[in-house]
């Protein structure tokens, strides 16, 4: 299982710092890492090497916390503790901080693009997400504050195809955003999880969302429709979600971050006890009752917490992780024989 | 022999008797200081959220005749916005605290207020405070 995730390159991403999170550009070509030393990085490969193109100072007061790329993958997001969002856009190796959202009371915690292009979604430890629209001058207008949350809310994350948001907070629940005439709703919320929940993914047909949590455990939800097929009940016209797979007992610290491969379908963790692990759905299981197998299990893949993982949008089983340890890993990941 | 026995019967039940008597009083005086505490919290908690709403409502009104002659179309997404606030600070049943969704409409209040601050582009710096009218020199 240690020959399924190979180490291709480390590199020193935030020197005498955290490295907090990564984020490839929509090609493929560029990473993105983001750290406690205010910074932003952007990583492309020269020949076989890993190496810094662009460094985004000046943006922040204070630890990135989360950067994302928009789909059409011309600007960069940085959300920062000094409750701050700055949209960066890309010309070449240069990087402009083209406008500053403010208005969060405190840490932002999360920023995460629409696949649409045009709306935004931030959130923070002040409990509240905040919907951003984006128009063709550049301009950001707020659409929405939702305050749904009792605690503070880590994560943020769109659907993939649908304009629906889901958000991950310390109250140890996960809810779910829509549109309803003309405002931003709280629909749905997932319950279940015993602890924090730290970081939110969606499977490449958007049926399902993985969440990874303190309790150590990554639970898989799906939504049921009104009048489905499986009997699931629903209340009135609003969708129902399940959680139809629990993951426990594979981690021994909180999991921190969890990626679905949009490509493979692979599920890749980052975790406080140094590891990281991939697990693959078994192809015989049950869609309704999917099971999952721990296909590769890297202990010390770095010498401190894992805070997040990646996988490359284009090239398959390429996988970034990054951790408090201030550096950043590329892996090879390979599906190991007969599973 | 009836009557001994109930002689007896008031001395071997005299603690639990007195117990329960003083059981019953500490009770009932409880019970009329909790009532006092009660509504005395109730004023305060009430009055704060009051005059939160108060203030987002003066707040609403203010700029809804700075805005009147609105002509581009940012300012119609900034009346609808008012607009929108005002009518659920209108909606809000101040008569009722048992409303059941009294906390989920509280907050879609704020959530509004916080939006329009963001549209208008300004800092809200007013502070709701509890203890009265906030005068200070």
């Amino acid at each position: 299982m240690k020959d399924s995730l190979v180490l291709l390159a480390r590199v020193p991403a935030h020197p005498d710092s955290r490295c907090w999170f990564l984020a490839w550009n929509p090609a493929g070509t560029l990473l993105a890492s983001c750290g406690g030393d205010r910074r932003v990085r952007i990583w492309g490969t020269e020949g076989d090497s890993w190496i810094c193109k662009s460094v985004l100072s000046e943006g922040h007061q204070r630890t990135v916390r989360k950067v994302a790329w928009s789909p059409c993958g011309n600007y960069l997001a940085s959300a920062s503790f000094d409750a701050t969002t700055c949209i960066w856009k890309k010309n070449q190796d240069d990087f402009e901080c083209v406008t500053t959202l403010e208005g969060h009371e405190n840490e932002v915690k999360s920023v995460a693009w629409a696949p649409s292009g045009n709306l935004l979604a931030t959130c923070s430890r002040d409990k509240s997400v905040w919907v951003w629209e984006v128009d063709e001058e550049d301009e950001y207008e707020c659409v929405s504050v939702l305050n749904s949350h009792t605690q503070d809310v880590k994560h943020v994350v769109w659907h993939p195809s649908q304009e629906l948001l889901a958000s991950a907070s310390y109250d140890d629940t996960v809810k779910l955003y829509r549109e309803e005439e003309d405002d931003w709703v709280c629909y749905a919320t997932l319950e279940g999880h015993e602890s924090t929940v730290w970081s939110l993914a969606f499977d490449p047909s958007g049926q399902r969302l993985a969440s990874c949590s303190d309790d150590r455990t990554v639970r898989i939800w799906r939504q049921y429709l009104p009048n489905n097929e499986q009997g699931v009940a629903c209340s009135g016209s609003d969708p129902s979600w399940k959680c139809i797979c629990t993951l426990s007992g594979f981690h021994s610290r909180t999991i921190y971050d969890v990626a679905w491969c949009q490509l493979t379908g692979a599920l890749a963790t980052a975790c406080g006890d140094d590891a990281i692990r991939v697990f693959e759905e078994d192809p015989s299981s049950d869609p309704q009752q999917p099971t999952f197998s721990l296909t590769a299990h890297l202990p010390q893949a770095h010498s401190q917490d894992v805070n997040c993982v990646a996988w490359n949008p284009k090239e398959q089983g390429l996988l970034a992780s990054c951790s408090d340890d201030g550096e950043v890993a590329f892996w090879k990941y390979q599906r190991p024989e007969g599973i | 022999m009836a009557g001994s026995q109930d002689v007896f019967d008031a001395i071997v039940m005299a603690d639990e008797r007195f117990h329960g008597e003083g059981y019953q009083e500490g009770y009932e005086e409880g019970s009329s200081l909790g009532i006092i505490e009660g509504r005395r919290y109730g004023t305060l908690h009430g009055a704060k959220i009051g005059s939160e709403i108060g203030c987002y409502q003066g707040f609403a009104f203010a700029w809804r005749c700075l805005l009147h002659s609105c002509a581009t179309e940012k300012d119609s997404k900034k009346m609808k916005a008012l607009e929108s606030l005002i009518g659920m600070i209108q909606k809000f049943p101040y008569d009722d605290p048992t409303y059941d969704k009294l906390h989920e409409d509280l907050d879609r209040i704020r959530g509004k207020f916080k939006q329009l601050c963001s549209l208008l582009n300004v800092q809200p710096d007013f502070k709701i405070s509890a203890e009265g009218s906030g005068l200070s020199f």
